[in-house]
């Protein structure tokens, strides 16, 4: 009798801890590409349990060439998603209502790499030669800073000819194109590792060419942030986030190793995902108030630059409401 | 009597439903769910309307040819009702599912954009690659047709080949032919070839062994015999690839546009305005894709109507 007692009052006991356990809020994250370093806070912060420490359990879900993050979110199949600024105000005006609850990268990583065999010394020098840009939404940066050099982007003498540069940096190997687009941390090291040497090539970045814009910023759904439940979960992934990016940052190669964990592909390796956490590292937000916080000068000037492109334009008019600090600061006093 | 009273109504039913979508303001289903039976009850008119006009068809045969086309049309109508009914009523993300409508507003804003396109994709690349590689397998056929050794040696490979993903040949007919429309059309060469081969192999190899005899005993030049008694006989095949390339040409293009091209064609316009969140420009590029489809499926059913009028499959169809 007294055993049954016993047993039952611990199977209650159990199930009251299981319960408890489960009391874990739910987030799911869709990141914009595929796993590897650029990402190396999330994974990091997951890894050392700092999200679980904050009564989050995170999903991770990496992105690809055919994953749109906006679409994912707004299909319901996530609750953050890491975007660039530019493609995430495109889609506001869509009328698919983003909002900005953190900037985790201050700098932009964005540059173009030409030969140096081409004759190109400067971006006056672009007239008549043929860049690789990536689009799918990330052409933007790119289109404005063509038309604020005045060159149309439809070839011809007067302008540059322009091709929809796959996910990689062929075209620059095989004679295509005088130039590529290419990421600080991502495919300029393929561009070294393809044999070409730092002395054969110029950098452009678009950081230093005044058109940089904010690239990876986590956003949530506007009406999200009504829910008080919802933004006191944000708050506590947007913590365990920033904890996870300083830890990633300090820590480089044990975060690249993290990172390598994670990829299910098997199509990452180690020096390349350590030599990308190393680079991030350099583009975090490095303002007054640390990894997160979006500096409204920076969002300003990155609205700037997409009104000035008169080709094809990004957004018509100043967003409205594209960020907040709500979610920053509740992080803060956390 | 009856019957004008009864489509009377039901176009009445159709009528409201279409007055209803366009003047309501978004989201009318959720705030009040009961609108949905109006929908219910137009699609069983639309259904008791397209049955009179199947009756009338039979009835009256004079008539069936003005009567025909307009049933498929109503049923296209009453899918592109509902479909603007459930994106307004339920004020679904554009994001998501554009409306019909704003689909057709993106279509007509863009038209220049859009010919640009299409010019790329389809007037350049597919019918470049269409010919070639139409053309090359027809060759073949011709000295297959003759030597069992071609014959022994391609046939298995076509297996092979078409077995070969485009995923996995766009990026290295990129590598090869650079990055405009001729990659795309080499391409289409790869993926049009062997069905053409095989085709017309098939449909020389199936001239009838008493043709040949007759051809002979007239006396009959190779070209005479090939024009008169080989070729009519392999058409039906011939058109049979020709059919099924025109589609598989457009596809080829469009998907090989997903790796590296110049910043127009219709490949390029769908994978850049996905990114963009342009939802209705990417559902207006595939409208031009799907017409442009069909129109020259249709054609070349037409010119196989006019060529093949003596075949039996097409003898049975002229009952008037």
């Amino acid at each position: 009798m007294n055993r049954t007692l016993i047993s039952l009052a611990s199977g209650a006991a159990l199930l009251a801890a299981s319960f408890g356990a489960n009391a874990a809020e739910k987030l799911t994250l869709q990141l914009k590409w595929v796993t590897q370093a650029q990402f190396a806070g999330y994974y990091v912060a997951l890894n050392k349990g700092f999200y679980k420490d904050q009564g989050i359990d995170l999903t991770i879900k990496p992105g690809g060439p055919d994953i749109a993050p906006a679409q994912v979110l707004a299909g319901g199949g996530a609750d953050v998603v890491v975007d660039w600024l530019p493609s995430a105000l495109a889609t506001r005006e869509k009328g698919l209502p983003l909002v900005n609850i953190g900037q985790i990268y201050g700098k932009s990583g964005m540059m173009l790499t030409c030969l140096k065999s081409s004759g190109i010394s400067s971006p006056a020098d672009f007239k008549g030669k043929t860049l690789g840009v990536w689009f799918f939404g990330n052409e933007y940066p790119f289109l404005s800073w063509m038309s604020k050099l005045g060159y149309s982007t439809t070839g011809g003498e007067d302008g540059v000819t322009v091709l929809k540069q796959g996910f990689n940096v062929d075209p620059i190997f095989q004679g295509q194109a005088d130039c590529v687009s290419t990421m600080t941390y991502n495919e300029y090291g393929q561009v070294l590792d393809g044999g070409l040497s730092n002395d054969e090539l110029i950098l452009f970045k678009y950081e230093d060419e005044g058109v940089a814009t904010l690239e990876d910023g986590l956003y949530v759904l506007e009406d999200s942030l009504k829910d008080p439940k919802k933004l006191d979960a944000y708050a506590k992934f947007l913590k365990a986030t920033i904890q996870g990016w300083e830890w990633a940052a300090a820590n480089p190669k044990e975060a690249g190793l993290i990172v390598l964990d994670y990829d299910d592909t098997g199509a990452q390796t180690e020096e390349h995902q350590i030599r990308m956490a190393g680079e991030v590292a350099k583009l975090l937000a490095s303002s007054g108030k640390g990894v997160g916080y979006l500096e409204p000068a920076a969002f300003d000037r990155t609205v700037k630059v997409l009104l000035d492109s008169d080709s094809s334009p990004v957004i018509t008019k100043v967003p409205e409401g594209a960020y907040t600090h709500v979610v920053f600061d509740a992080a803060a006093k956390l | 009597m009856l019957n004008y009273f009864a489509s009377s109504l039901h176009l009445g039913l159709i009528a409201l439903q279409l007055v209803l979508v366009t003047s309501a303001e978004a989201g009318f289903y959720q705030r009040s769910p009961s609108l949905i039976l109006l929908l219910l009850m137009s699609f069983y008119a639309v259904a008791a309307l397209l049955n009179q006009l199947t009756q009338l068809c039979s009835s009256q045969p004079n008539q069936a040819r003005y009567i025909k086309p307009l049933i498929p049309t109503i049923f296209a109508f009453m899918l592109i009702l509902a479909w603007q009914s459930i994106v307004e009523g339920y004020a679904i993300s554009p994001v998501l599912l554009p409306a019909p409508s704003s689909i057709f507003d993106a279509l007509i804003n863009n038209l220049p954009i859009l010919w640009a396109d299409f010019r790329q994709t389809y007037l350049k690349a597919v019918l470049a690659g269409y010919l070639l590689g139409c053309a090359s397998g027809f060759l073949m056929a011709q000295w297959a047709v003759k030597s069992a050794f071609l014959r022994q040696g391609l046939v298995p490979l076509g297996n092979f080949m078409s077995a070969i993903p485009i995923v996995g040949i766009a990026p290295i007919m990129v590598m090869w032919f650079g990055f405009d429309w001729q990659s795309k059309a080499a391409v289409i060469v790869v993926m049009t070839f062997f069905p053409m081969f095989i085709n017309t192999l098939t449909g020389l190899q199936s001239t009838d062994a008493l043709h040949k005899d007759l051809m002979h005993t007239y006396a009959a030049s190779k070209s005479q015999t090939f024009f008169k008694s080989q070729l009519p006989q392999a058409l039906p095949f011939i058109f049979n690839a020709l059919k099924l390339n025109s589609t598989l040409a457009l596809i080829g293009a469009i998907v090989a546009e997903f790796f590296g091209t110049p910043i127009v064609g219709m490949g390029f316009r769908i994978s850049t305005e996905v990114g963009r969140m342009n939802m209705d420009m990417v559902w207006a590029t595939i409208v031009v894709a799907a017409v442009a489809g069909s129109l020259s499926y249709g054609a070349l059913a037409l010119l196989e109507k006019s060529l093949l009028f003596w075949h039996p499959s097409f003898r049975g169809n002229n009952k008037h």
